[in-house]
């Protein structure tokens, strides 16, 4: 009995922080989700709406586009860390010259504010001054312009993401690849299997734990992202990379329709909840499947 | 040896840093003379009070921050806590205060195009009845008709009280190269592909074959060199603006094409938005593309003076504010001395408009600082705003800013000097100021200007074409208007 007050007095400040910073705001976008709220509507002032606000989004074609082009990023960039992140932590588990200096240096993107590697790409990709697309087009006369066309703006916000994040993937995997025990794979090669068995059989399911939280963890964030493409291109060209983090910002803020933009953000929290469950639905009956 | 090695190391680092503190800010010009003891006394009672306030970062702000601040601050011990900012930024931190009255600043940068959104929303402090309420605050010699005529846009329109106090205000305008347009080999390699003289564009179609023409000149002398820098940022409001303040006025489209009686934007509802003229404007606008460095679909304005400034384009409709640093900064312009300012091409019968007070031919910007009813040291700002709207510390701004507020800056010795550098922009300004217009009084301003930029963007990469475009941002602004309550 004392334990469990003990317990409860040592998470209270946690869950009192937590109820300010996340249960309340959250509380407040649900019920301003009912309402019309333009800061420079003639009407000012909260007016009431019911769902309205939730029905118009069942029909916003910018919002729904948003959604379905974050989750086309999500998957092509998630998809792309994990195997790049994996290869790069099996590297990592062998002794090479320079392997420390390597790690630090891959891991140092992990460090830099979403905003300023935006900026930096920007910088690097801007056309007429950046050096990508001067030598792109110097050496293979190819004309790259991220600010032109949709495919060039997606690809470098891509490698963008990539190269911010694989680190990450990296640096959970190899920590859950180092603490793997040796015997099974010893056996495994005295029984004669070879390394595709080894990693279908052996690895995969043994660091399935650590796979599905880097894998949710990085789906959460790929499907939040906002500073580094609002730095790179605004959301263009056009609308063509306005994310659904991107379009709420520019619905909240610059917009000021704050209900709508609270509609939004709950039914974007709702979807993201359910792709994840959903997902790890799947990969859990994947994982069964594979140790059966 | 290695002593020695690290002994080297120090004293360089040391002469670094004292070589970065000895390096004297752009921006460093003298504030000027104004009435210290009046200041001093005046601000006794408030004396060890913040005043914290947010602005742009832009030039005549970035003085304001670095010369203006500690100035007054020394001279009346209130001290001034300035974020200079990006424009985002400063809207995204002065609204969120606004709204929520939290009272964290005490005075917020008001452009001109907002003004009339935070007046309707009553965010701001009259400063006509504060100067009646405290009179002792109100320094010797005040008096709003020493400021130029754009200080009108600050006044309420329902009472006629300013709600803010000017601090600067600049054209946008044609800037042309000089050194190219007085060149004799380009001058008579013009005459003779297009059979005129070469000047500063008075129609479109001479505009477009003067950037046609710089354009093919860079290629064939093997220069990085275009017609026009174009502010066309694919997915920046920026482009929205070079389209609605600039260009659809020389066209003789008005207030972005949206009828101020009944709040519509498309022709079948008595608006102008899709208008023939309308995509004429933004046909025309989206065809100099092809003249303009690869960085116009990036560029905001900042990036079409950076472009101009490192002499990419014969010419280009530039925001004077930045002719300050185009002229006199060998660091980052290599257009010092070759660059002049010119009307744009118009529209016939649109010159004669502005003349008659009927329309305008471009954009006049401009700010103030206003103080949010939610300060909880009106006086304090109220003083600080005084000290902006002193007219012995105008000439040292204007020249470090290129703004103007008040009309006997124009006259002043040392701005008048400076002129020469600015290729008379200040002549310019002093001449024709008056054709150029702000933003329309729109409340909605920045609600439906989110809704209609995307399909301008969406014109720019050729997703839409211009009359596309404009019939579906007409509809779209249409309906916003009527989902925020403006006509039915």
């Amino acid at each position: 009995m004392k334990s469990t007050r003990t317990g409860w007095g040592l998470l209270a400040p946690t869950l009192i922080i937590l109820a300010f910073v996340g249960v309340l705001p959250f509380l407040y976008v649900f019920y301003i989700g009912f309402f019309d709220w333009t800061m420079f509507a003639a009407k000012t002032g909260l007016v009431f709406a019911g769902v309205n606000n939730y029905r118009r989004l069942v029909f916003d074609n910018d919002f729904l586009a948003a959604l379905a082009r974050t989750v086309q990023f999500a998957a092509w960039a998630v998809v792309s860390e994990l195997i790049l992140g994996f290869l790069l932590a099996q590297l990592l588990l062998r002794n090479f010259r320079g392997r420390s200096i390597f790690r630090t240096i891959h891991a140092l993107p992990l460090v830099v504010a979403p905003i300023a590697v935006g900026a930096t790409w920007r910088l690097f990709t801007i056309p007429g001054f950046g050096p990508l697309p001067y030598y792109l087009d110097k050496w293979f006369g190819f004309d790259y312009n991220i600010s032109r066309y949709p495919s060039h703006a997606f690809a470098t916000i891509l490698l963008m993401d990539i190269w911010h994040w694989t680190p990450f993937v990296t640096l959970t995997l190899l920590a859950g690849l180092t603490a793997l025990p040796r015997e099974p794979f010893e056996q495994a090669l005295v029984d004669g299997a070879n390394r595709l068995q080894v990693f279908r059989y052996l690895t995969l399911p043994m660091i399935q734990p650590i796979l599905l939280t880097t894998v949710f963890i990085r789906i959460m964030d790929a499907l939040r992202i906002v500073d580094e493409v609002w730095m790179l291109t605004g959301g263009g060209p056009g609308t063509s990379n306005r994310y659904v983090g991107l379009h709420i910002w520019l619905i909240v803020f610059p917009k000021t329709d704050y209900g709508y933009g609270a509609a939004m953000s709950l039914l974007t929290l709702y979807f993201t909840i359910v792709l994840s469950w959903l997902l790890f639905i799947a990969i859990a009956q994947a994982g069964r499947q594979t140790t059966a | 040896m290695k002593t020695a090695l690290w002994k080297t190391f120090a004293l360089l680092a040391v002469v670094s840093m004292l070589g970065a503190l000895c390096v004297v800010p752009a921006a460093a010009q003298e504030p000027g003379k104004v009435d210290e003891a009046w200041y001093a006394k005046a601000a006794e009672p408030y004396k060890g009070v913040t005043i914290t306030g947010v602005s742009e970062s832009t030039p005549p702000s970035k003085y304001a921050a670095e010369v203006l601040a500690p100035a007054f601050e020394k001279m009346t011990g209130i001290k001034v806590k300035f974020e200079v900012t990006s424009w985002d930024q400063m809207y995204d931190k002065e609204m969120k205060d606004m709204e929520a009255g939290t009272g964290l600043y005490d005075f917020v940068y008001l452009e001109q195009d907002i003004v009339y959104a935070y007046m309707a929303r009553n965010f701001l402090v009259d400063l006509d009845q504060m100067m009646k309420d405290k009179p002792e605050l109100v320094r010797p010699g005040f008096n709003w008709d020493d400021f130029v005529a754009f200080a009108n846009y600050f006044k309420d329109p329902k009472t006629g009280h300013m709600m803010g106090m000017p601090m600067e205000s600049f054209l946008k305008t044609v800037v042309y190269r000089t050194d190219l347009f007085g060149d004799p080999k380009i001058k008579e390699a013009f005459k003779a592909k297009y059979g005129y003289e070469l000047a500063p564009a008075t129609t479109f179609q001479q505009y477009r074959d003067i950037a046609e023409f710089f354009t093919q000149w860079g290629k064939d002398n093997n220069m990085e060199l275009w017609g026009t820098v174009v502010q066309a940022h694919t997915g920046h409001v920026a482009s929205w603006y070079e389209q609605v303040e600039s260009i659809l006025p020389a066209f003789g489209v008005y207030n972005w094409g949206i009828n101020k009686d009944n709040w519509k934007a498309c022709v079948a509802n008595g608006g102008q938005m899709n208008s023939d003229r309308a995509k004429e404007a933004l046909t025309w606008w989206l065809g100099n593309l092809k003249y303009a460095p690869p960085e116009a679909t990036s560029s905001t304005w900042d990036e079409i003076a950076a472009s101009f400034a490192a002499g990419r384009a014969a010419m280009g409709w530039e925001y004077c504010e930045n002719l300050g640093w185009i002229g006199r900064d060998e660091t980052k312009s290599k257009v010092i001395g070759k660059f002049a300012v010119a009307l744009p091409p118009l529209y016939k019968g649109v010159l004669e408009d502005a003349k008659a007070g009927k329309g305008y031919i471009g954009y006049y910007d401009g700010g103030a600082y206003a103080i949010p009813v939610g300060s909880k040291n009106k006086e304090a700002a109220f003083l600080w705003l005084m000290y902006i709207g002193d007219p012995g510390i105008q000439a040292g701004w204007a020249i470090a800013g290129t703004r103007i507020t008040m009309k006997a800056t124009l006259d002043d010795p040392a701005v008048k000097e400076m002129d020469k550098q600015l290729g008379g922009y200040f002549t310019f300004y002093k001449e024709y100021s008056s054709l150029f217009a702000g933003a329309p009084p729109f409340p909605f301003h920045a609600s439906v200007r989110e809704v209609v930029a995307p399909f301008f963007f969406r014109a720019i990469t050729g997703e839409l074409t211009p009359s596309d475009a404009l019939d579906q941002a007409c509809a779209a602004a249409e309906e916003e208007l009527v989902r925020e309550g403006y006509g039915k």
